[in-house]
């Protein structure tokens, strides 16, 4: 029993069904972050949880007690959501004072802990502004502050970083982190960009269509994805067909090398590979030849679009410093075994 | 080419400009030197200037009177209209698109009936034999005076202003994020906190500005206290028809025009400015 767990909660909207039957465990200080489309139904979730959605079925439990049916000012937690939701009449102090003082908190006792959580956020000069004078990553912190500050056991972040430009959502990403860490509150996060949820999540929930297709570790997800949509929603993938004879994936004429589960003799197969996996080597040193169809300088790695027998795979090699192979040229690509993943491609219908 | 970009602004304001010229500031003048000019019951407005009708118009108890109850009844009518429109404002916000567009035409709809029209129907209502009175002896209770009342002037004051207030707080409101309210809930407040403590300082520049429009037009309002308020009840602009319709007395009525005018301005630029520069200040 977790933490906060939801028992086969569902919400139907009419004749659409936003969330279906999820069942989410989280245990305390644990930072999860719900991962999908728009439409999947994380933001419906995270909603329920928030009490600002009533579920249509299902429980929501937060530390043994039954939250369910509880109105949200009972629930006690903190959300920051999407557009921040500042109090545009306060000051910074007043927007975060705001949840003490809703809690009766003497003014002095409630004066030092809105000093302590603006620090906290790097935010202490600014307390007397507001929020219109600020900028949004300022903003930003402003609401996580005004959350925290409340103590609450659980955290609700929606899309807390997806009004801000990119360089700054990559900077706010690690401050989440941080700030989490060093207040240790068990964490909910909801984002439709998979970097955002694999770099600061310790688990991931990834959601499809209403329904949890996958609860890993961010690392494991990247790895092991356990349907074709996850293979391609999170990272880049390269999907080649092929049959399966004597234990190997066979594409064209080619036979490649991968990981299989069991498979009968003669099966059409998926063949799934990340593209960093594979190396790029001179032309007919590999296990399979092909020309570069296009070539990307992405920093610290080059993408190439590689046109082979079996059609056109995806390859990114790290920026090593010196200038790779020039579009229109011969190249060979390998990979190890291990680092390909051999499926029925039953699964891959589902997609 | 660079004179010419620089008239096309005042090329484009000048039929608005000559309107209000024309229509607006000159008859303004007239009405003010008018105001000055001598009178004399038997021989009619004279050619020499003075000081007498405001005088006259300061030193007299009736007229006076007259100011008050207009000041007093335009300022209930606000109060009323801002603690019934904004409520009604909120609802309207909060509905889902049918009914939302069905109530607003509800809330319009009297705008589209001319005032005296709406004048008269109240009066049928309020009246000594009208249906309230019948309603309230036939559930065996004594009848009640209202028409020729404030009572019944209020009333229906209130019924004509009510969409200029509804109208501003409504447009506030779309501008609030919604979510503001929920973020509110979250951190332990109560719904109606919420409101007090979060919507109503944000829609408080809709009120402002609804309140001075309502105030203004009822200060000024004359169908309604000249229909409902009947020959006794006067109030400031029904005053001045007096005077120039029946006393003749076009100088005192113009001397009383403009003494509304002025402190129809003093009131609503000293509200303006006392709950504006407080919320702007917040609001940006």
């Amino acid at each position: 029993m977790g933490f906060l767990t939801l028992q086969s909660l569902s919400k139907v909207f009419g004749d659409f069904t936003a969330v279906r039957d999820v069942d989410l465990s989280v245990a305390k200080g644990e930072f999860v972050s719900l991962l999908g489309p728009s439409g999947c139904g994380k933001t419906t979730t995270l909603q329920m949880i928030a009490g600002l959605v009533e579920p249509t079925k299902g429980t929501i439990t937060l530390d043994g007690r039954d939250i369910t049916r509880e109105k949200p000012s009972r629930r006690g937690l903190g959300i920051v959501f999407q557009s921040y939701a500042l109090f545009p009449h306060m000051t910074v102090a007043q927007n975060v004072a705001f949840g003490l003082e809703m809690r009766k908190v003497a003014k002095a006792e409630r004066d030092r802990r809105v000093k302590e959580i603006l620090g906290l956020v790097h935010l202490a000069p600014f307390a007397e502004r507001y929020p219109r004078q600020l900028s949004g990553g300022q903003r930003q912190r402003v609401a996580i502050a005004r959350a925290l500050v409340i103590e609450p056991p659980v955290l609700l972040l929606d899309e807390p970083l997806s009004n801000l430009d990119a360089k700054l959502r990559e900077e706010m990403q690690f401050e989440l982190r941080r700030i989490q860490r060093s207040v240790g509150t068990t964490t909910i996060m909801v984002t439709h960009d998979q970097a955002e949820a694999l770099s600061i999540s310790d688990r991931v929930v990834v959601m499809e269509q209403g329904r949890m297709t996958q609860i890993d570790a961010p690392y494991r997800l990247y790895e092991r994805p356990a349907t074709a949509f996850i293979s391609s929603f999170v990272g880049k993938m390269n999907r080649i067909e092929a049959v399966w004879r004597g234990g190997r994936a066979e594409a064209g004429a080619v036979a490649l090398p991968g990981i299989a589960e069991s498979l009968p003799e003669g099966a059409p197969a998926i063949l799934t590979l990340r593209p960093e996996k594979i190396l790029l080597k001179p032309a007919g040193q590999g296990l399979l030849d092909g020309r570069v169809a296009s070539r990307f300088f992405l920093g610290s790695y080059w993408l190439f679009n590689v046109e082979t027998p079996i059609g056109t795979i995806l390859v990114s090699a790290p920026n090593q410093g010196g200038e790779p192979a020039g579009e229109g040229e011969s190249v060979a690509l390998d990979w190890p075994p291990d680092s390909a993943t051999v499926t029925a491609p039953a699964q891959g219908a589902a997609a | 080419m660079s004179g010419r970009r620089a008239l096309t602004p005042w090329m484009l304001v000048s039929p608005a400009a000559l309107l209000f010229l024309g229509l607006v500031v000159l008859p303004l003048i007239l009405t003010v030197i008018l105001s000055f000019h001598a009178y004399d019951h038997t021989s009619g407005i004279q050619n020499s200037f003075t000081l007498k009708h405001y005088l006259t118009v300061f030193s007299d108890d009736y007229y006076l009177s007259v100011f008050w109850r207009t000041l007093r009844l335009a300022a209930l009518t606000t109060l009323i209209c801002a603690v019934v429109g904004a409520p009604e404002a909120y609802v309207l916000s909060r509905m889902s698109d049918p009914w939302r567009s069905v109530f607003l035409l509800v809330i319009i709809g009297p705008l589209l009936v001319s005032v005296v029209v709406r004048a008269f129907g109240w009066s049928m209502l309020l009246g000594s034999a009208g249906l309230l009175n019948q309603a309230l002896q036939a559930l065996g209770l004594s009848p009640v005076r209202l028409l020729y009342t404030e009572t019944a002037i209020v009333i229906a004051l209130v019924h004509v202003m009510l969409p200029f207030m509804v109208i501003p707080v409504w447009t506030a409101l779309q501008k609030l994020d919604p979510m503001v309210e929920a973020a509110a809930w979250s951190l332990g407040a109560s719904h109606f906190t919420a409101l007090r403590r979060i919507v109503l300082p944000q829609v408080s520049l809709g009120m402002l500005s609804g309140s001075l429009i309502v105030f203004g037009l009822s200060a000024s309002a004359f169908a309604i206290p000249g229909l409902l308020g009947g020959r006794r009840l006067k109030m400031a602009a029904t005053l001045v028809y007096d005077e120039y319709m029946a006393e003749l007395n076009w100088p005192l009525g113009a001397a009383i025009a403009i003494i509304v005018l002025v402190a129809n301005l003093i009131i609503m630029l000293g509200y303006n400015r006392l709950v504006e520069t407080r919320a702007r200040r917040a609001l940006g």
